[in-house]
């Protein structure tokens, strides 16, 4: 195969984002006989804080393009020097990962090269043709499209959470430092202030997730899950239904656009299980499902379905643990 | 002088009302057809406007076949001055990059003047968050997306606050630029001095002949992506259905499942 795969390597708050290694490590196990590269847009003081970091990421080249402008993430620049480099090199994949900012950019970079993107992808795989076949959940999440791009290089944006880190070997990477000689920034965009918030990884470093929805039937119930998540130190979630009728916040959900998780342990109680919500949480190494409804989607996809009142089993670990 | 805000908004099937059929299809007959929610968010954006800058015109833009004029028809009540409604066999099948074309080349053809293009932030159908992005470049403006408030405007220029999972920012952008709302959850209830209002108000439809675009770059001939195949989502996993006539037999499992990752 050898293709050229280009990784764009995202920076925020002077950290590389997780889905940047997410995505190598995926690459790694699936696409081995290809070339992975990244490719960095960074001012200097930036490189300098995260160099060690990007030696980790095992790729084969960086490439980094240099800038004193480039301290602050900005569409319109980041997306016309991208293009510039993808133009002048042999890319064959461009992967970029779905953060919101990665959403912001790469549909400006697709668009400039009149190439096709797929966004949020949750697998990648090579079709008969040679063609990146990506995957993605659609449809408010209720279906999965696998779409490929008749232009190249082929272009996708990739779901935090979706790809697991594995270790492996690390090795050598050889760095291009570019220096970009851009001096016109963008007059148009005026960033006043910036505030960074506490970066909410609770789902990203947890090895267990539990998780509440529907079938608690009350708030109070919900309540049980924050009560029992806390007392053994676990990250506690919600399914969609259990956020819309405002018994747990937004931030906790799982299975919205953009957050999959991959605990050791996954168990959700009282959740039937809509696919937006299997596919966030496919990655778990084990999934309990506790429900009175044998019925409920949940109880196929989990490896251990628990045909049990969800509250009740809640309260009596509760009083297990205390 | 007129502050024209084009506001570009989507027909989409109520995606919490899908039905599959037997064979893991969608079932499409019968399904409900709304306003994008995102696009309310940005509806919402362009009547705020119109409260500070008086003489402020609202063009609602849809691309889709003729029973997208119904969104159009809603929009007007809500208080947008005129619908245009792109509507050909041509457009069909576009996928992010021709739709954000056909936008950006109407737009460039009939609303030249305009000082700002507000978008939902993505189709809650297909949720890919492109659209705006890609209209952006073609139309060469500067742009904002998970844009959650208007600040202060004037006629030059305007500020907003931009919401990620990583960062609050307060943004000046300049006129004319491109704003993407990211509230799904604004409601706007047309009262009936809206809907009597609305029937004084003219839908225009456009075809590909209509405004200056390339029938190469359209629809789906216009679309580098192409769906493969499309499925519904099944975990296969080896389940173990185990049923427990008591809470603290099904608690004791659990106990002993979660002390076994944890001693290790």
């Amino acid at each position: 195969m050898n293709k050229n795969i280009l990784v764009y390597i995202e920076i925020t708050d002077n950290k590389i984002e997780n889905v940047t290694g997410e995505i190598i490590s995926y690459l790694h196990q699936n696409f081995n006989d290809c070339n992975i590269n990244g490719l960095l847009l960074t001012d200097n003081s930036t490189y300098n804080s995260v160099k060690n970091d990007l030696k980790k990421l095992n790729i084969d080249k960086l490439y980094v393009i240099k800038n004193d402008n480039f301290n602050r993430f900005e569409t319109c620049i980041f997306a016309s020097q991208i293009a510039d480099f993808i133009e002048n090199n042999q890319v064959d994949i461009f992967l970029a990962g779905a953060t919101q900012n990665g959403r912001d950019l790469a549909p400006r970079v697709a668009s400039k090269l009149n190439i096709g993107l797929t966004a949020d992808c949750t697998e990648l795989n090579i079709d008969e043709n040679a063609k990146l076949l990506a995957t993605r959940p659609t449809y408010g999440g209720k279906m999965m499209a696998a779409i490929y791009s008749k232009t190249r290089p082929d272009f996708a944006t990739v779901r935090p959470g979706a790809f697991k880190i594995e270790r492996m070997q690390t090795k050598e990477t050889e760095i291009v430092e570019i220096n970009s000689n851009l001096c016109n920034l963008n007059q148009s965009v005026n960033i006043i202030t910036t505030m960074n918030k506490a970066l909410n990884d609770r789902f990203d470093s947890a090895d267990i997730i539990i998780a509440g929805g529907l079938g608690l039937q009350t708030k109070d119930n919900f309540d049980l899950i924050y009560k029992f998540s806390q007392l053994i130190d676990a990250a506690p979630a919600a399914s969609r239904g259990a956020v819309e009728r405002g018994w747990a916040p937004k931030s906790i959900q799982i299975g919205q656009t953009g957050k999959s998780v991959s605990p050791k342990i996954y168990i959700a109680f009282g959740i039937s299980g809509a696919m937006q919500h299997l596919v966030g949480i496919s990655n778990s190494n084990k999934i309990i499902a506790v429900n009175t409804d044998i019925n409920a989607p949940i109880m196929q996809s989990a490896d251990m379905a628990v045909i049990a009142d969800a509250a009740g089993v809640l309260n009596s670990l509760l009083d297990k643990y205390s | 002088m007129t502050f024209s805000i084009v506001v570009c908004i989507k027909q989409v099937p109520d995606t919490n009302d899908i039905r599959w059929t037997e064979n893991n299809t969608i079932q499409r007959d019968g399904l409900d057809s709304i306003i994008n929610p995102y696009d309310i968010g940005a509806i919402q954006f362009a009547l705020d406007i119109k409260k500070i800058l008086k003489d402020t015109k609202i063009f609602a833009v849809t691309m889709g076949p003729e029973q997208a004029k119904d969104i159009l028809k809603e929009a007007l009540a809500m208080g947008c001055d005129f619908g245009c409604l792109l509507s050909d066999k041509k457009f069909s099948g576009a996928d992010t990059l021709a739709t954000a074309y056909t936008l950006s080349q109407f737009i460039k053809t009939k609303i030249p003047d305009f000082k700002l293009v507000i978008c939902g932030q993505q189709a809650v159908d297909g949720d890919t968050a492109q659209t705006p992005s890609s209209m952006a470049e073609k139309l060469d403006l500067p742009q904002i997306t998970n844009v959650v408030a208007l600040k202060t405007i004037t006629d030059n220029s305007s500020v907003w606050i931009r919401e990620t999972d990583r960062l609050k920012q307060e943004i000046e952008i300049t006129h004319p630029a491109l704003i993407a709302s990211s509230n799904p959850d604004v409601e706007i209830i047309p009262d009936i001095a809206g809907y009597i209002s609305a029937q004084n108000k003219d839908i225009k439809v456009y075809d590909s002949a209509s405004f200056d675009c390339d029938v190469e770059r359209i629809g789906l001939k216009g679309s580098p992506t192409q769906v493969k195949r499309a499925f519904r989502y099944l975990i296969s996993r080896d389940s173990k259905l185990i049923d427990k006539s008591t809470p603290e037999s099904a608690a004791d499992l659990i106990k002993h499942e979660i002390e076994q990752i944890r001693n290790i």
